[in-house]
């Protein structure tokens, strides 16, 4: 199986870094064939460039909530997403309406797509370090991937 | 006095926020557009190699990075005085040329093609890419993809990573071509120049046979009397990578023309208390506030202000659609913003026709394509087009090239002023005493910016899809009474 697990983000924007610490952090302890590790800044359309011909993919992103707390850690799957995307669908064209549009065009996608969202405080600041809540979160957002990715 | 919330701008990358307040009549007295402010961003480049900026500017925007590395690569051209060979400017070209491509196709389709192919008051649920798909066909969409898909392919092979690319080096780039990887982009170009047509086939069938949306596009709502700024070659046609910044006044006659270097002697920056970003104006026109015409320094970028800066294009296929852009629409330059998208189009043609250009360039497989610098480094002004506008970077490094200091103006600051106005006179003109605000309408608002395709450079990738993108609109007391949507 074929798995990708795909860290969003801004290396350079504070907490938006999160998805790509994550990364740095899996990639330190963790390799096996047919794993791919990978961040990137992509959205939308670009997303369906990245997760095409992969089985199965894990999305790690910041998320930003209306009075969330700072270093927690959702995840969601697919259902969530079709929720989300039925509620923004008027909007930017999101992972929901890309997943959709591959789909619809005949474009080899992941059966199975998980999302961890770290909830984050500050994506405006020019820095390389994320805010003290979200730095914890990191180790522990790689344990779960870890062991999300464990029963392979 | 009534308050209109579209927050955070919807269809766009990062997180904006326009407010719309209203008199006790219910008429528009004023509208602000706000974006986050970003700090530290000086403080951040200090002390670093001034190498590492084209690698760490390009992360600042999650849709244009490629031009914030070209913008970047080529203020270290200035920086440490070094000329790069010919084969390595062609090389820089070739990526831009591609990333033009990808851009100006996402921008069509995706964010500007919902308005005008499912129509600007379409229900929601359908005004979006699926919807486009299902009116004008698979075909199409898959078209869309996959020119986007091999021209990102083209900025991998040649700029050794997909999207970030690592090739800009001071005084020319860090990979040659070989014949196969030229043969390959050969055939993307054809291919893209083929999308191109179609695309501005697209367009005549789908808006200019619309009497409605020509209509519309000329409308006074959507248009502005402004100077226009865009880079030129040496015969005054378009150039996205290189030349000099040629501005138009809004009679279309050359204002000024400048080398990067001289930016800082046209161009001057006005504060407003309620806006983090600062309004550039021609400094040798003025500030005059927010309002059109020649006594006003506020100028426009983007495609539409570079085909009215230039005297044409350097390829046919596009220099036949801009003739015919300029007939249509009664001659230069062209003041409706809605034309942007015409404007992109053809622009889209030209970076396609210079694509093959290019890859048909006995020069392009050359392995020369450095040239070591040897000064000392001091100053550096690097200036592009961007798919949004002119693009600015400037850097200070003390002897040994480490950043003293950092400035850039991202085309969507130098078109901020603009970007107001627009919203407060579709807003006037759309917005009535009496009048049912709508979410139609609103978006009818949003198309007055939506053409500038700005772009926040927040690049806060928060979830996307995840949080609803709420429209909120208050009465005179602030009380809630119209929410988008409505859970």
């Amino acid at each position: 199986m074929k798995t990708l697990v795909l860290g969003l983000g801004n290396p350079i924007f504070s907490d938006d870094s999160v998805g790509f610490r994550v990364i740095q952090g899996l990639r330190d302890k963790f390799s096996r064939p047919g794993l791919t590790l990978m961040e990137s800044s992509a959205s939308g359309l670009g997303l369906l460039d990245l997760i095409t011909g992969y089985d199965r993919v894990i999305i790690i992103d910041a998320i930003k909530t209306e009075g969330g707390q700072a270093g927690k850690i959702y995840r969601l799957n697919a259902e969530n997403l079709s929720a989300t995307r039925h509620l923004a669908s008027p909007h930017d064209i999101n992972l929901a309406t890309a997943f959709e549009l591959g789909k619809k065009l005949g474009i080899a996608l992941p059966q199975e797509i998980t999302i961890f969202a770290v909830e984050v405080v500050d994506v405006t600041t020019f820095s390389e370090k994320c805010t003290p809540e979200v730095e914890k979160a990191i180790p522990l957002a790689v344990t779960m991937i870890a062991e999300e990715l464990g029963g392979d | 006095m009534r308050k209109i919330t579209i927050d955070p701008i919807t269809r766009l990358e990062g997180h904006g926020k326009i407010e719309i307040f209203l008199n006790d009549a219910g008429e528009v007295e004023n509208s602000y557009f706000q974006v986050p402010e970003l700090r530290g961003f000086e403080k951040f480049s200090e002390g670093r190699p001034a190498e590492d900026m084209p690698q760490i500017t390009q992360r600042i925007c999650g849709v244009c990075p490629e031009a914030h590395h070209m913008a970047s690569t080529k203020a270290l051209d200035d920086l440490f005085h070094v000329d790069p060979p010919s084969p390595a400017k062609k090389l820089r070209q070739l990526l831009y040329s591609a990333f033009m491509v990808a851009d100006h196709t996402t921008h069509f389709y995706i964010l500007a093609g919902p308005d005008f192919i499912m129509g600007p008051e379409a229900p929601v649920a359908e005004r979006n890419i699926l919807g486009v798909i299902a009116k004008v066909g698979l075909e199409l969409g898959g078209a869309v993809i996959k020119t986007r898909m091999q021209n990102h392919h083209i900025i991998h092979m040649v700029g050794g990573r997909a999207i970030h690319p690592v090739f800009g080096l001071p005084g020319g780039v860090s990979k040659a071509l070989n014949e196969e990887e030229r043969k390959e982009i050969e055939q993307i170009a054809k291919d893209s120049v083929e999308f191109g047509k179609l695309s501005l086939k697209v367009f005549d069938d789908i808006v200019l046979k619309n009497k409605e949306y020509v209509d519309m596009i000329v409308s006074d709502a959507y248009t502005h009397y402004t100077y226009y700024m865009g880079l030129v070659d040496e015969n005054n046609k378009v150039n996205f990578y290189d030349g000099k910044v040629r501005v138009v006044d809004p009679e279309g006659r050359e204002f000024a023309k400048y080398a990067p270097r001289e930016y800082l002697e046209h161009v001057a920056e006005h504060v407003e208390p309620w806006s983090y970003i600062k309004f550039p104006y021609l400094k040798n026109v003025g500030w005059k506030g927010f309002v059109d015409g020649k006594d006003s320094g506020v100028f426009r970028v983007a495609p539409l202000a570079r085909l009215n800066a230039a005297d044409g294009m350097t390829t046919p296929l596009a220099q036949e659609a801009y003739e015919k852009m300029y007939s249509t629409l009664g001659g230069k330059p062209v003041h409706h913003t809605l034309a942007m998208h015409w404007a992109r189009l053809i622009e889209l043609l030209y970076a396609a026709e210079r694509l093959v250009e290019l890859s048909q360039d006995p020069e392009i497989t050359s392995p020369d394509i450095r040239t070591i610098p040897t000064a000392v480094p001091d100053e550096g002004v690097g200036i592009v087009e961007a798919p949004r506008g002119t693009l600015i970077h400037h850097y200070v490094t003390d002897e040994r090239g480490v950043i003293k200091k950092a400035n850039l103006i991202v085309a969507t600051v130098n078109n901020a002023a603009a970007v107001n106005m627009s919203i407060k006179k579709a807003a006037m003109a759309l917005i009535k005493p009496g009048k049912e605000i709508t979410e139609g309408l609103l978006n009818r608002i949003e198309m007055a910016w939506r053409p500038y395709d700005l772009c926040l450079a927040c690049a806060s990738h928060n979830l996307p899809g995840y949080s609803p993108l709420p429209i909120a609109v208050y009465d005179s007391k602030g009380k809630l009474i119209k929410r988008f949507p409505e859970n």
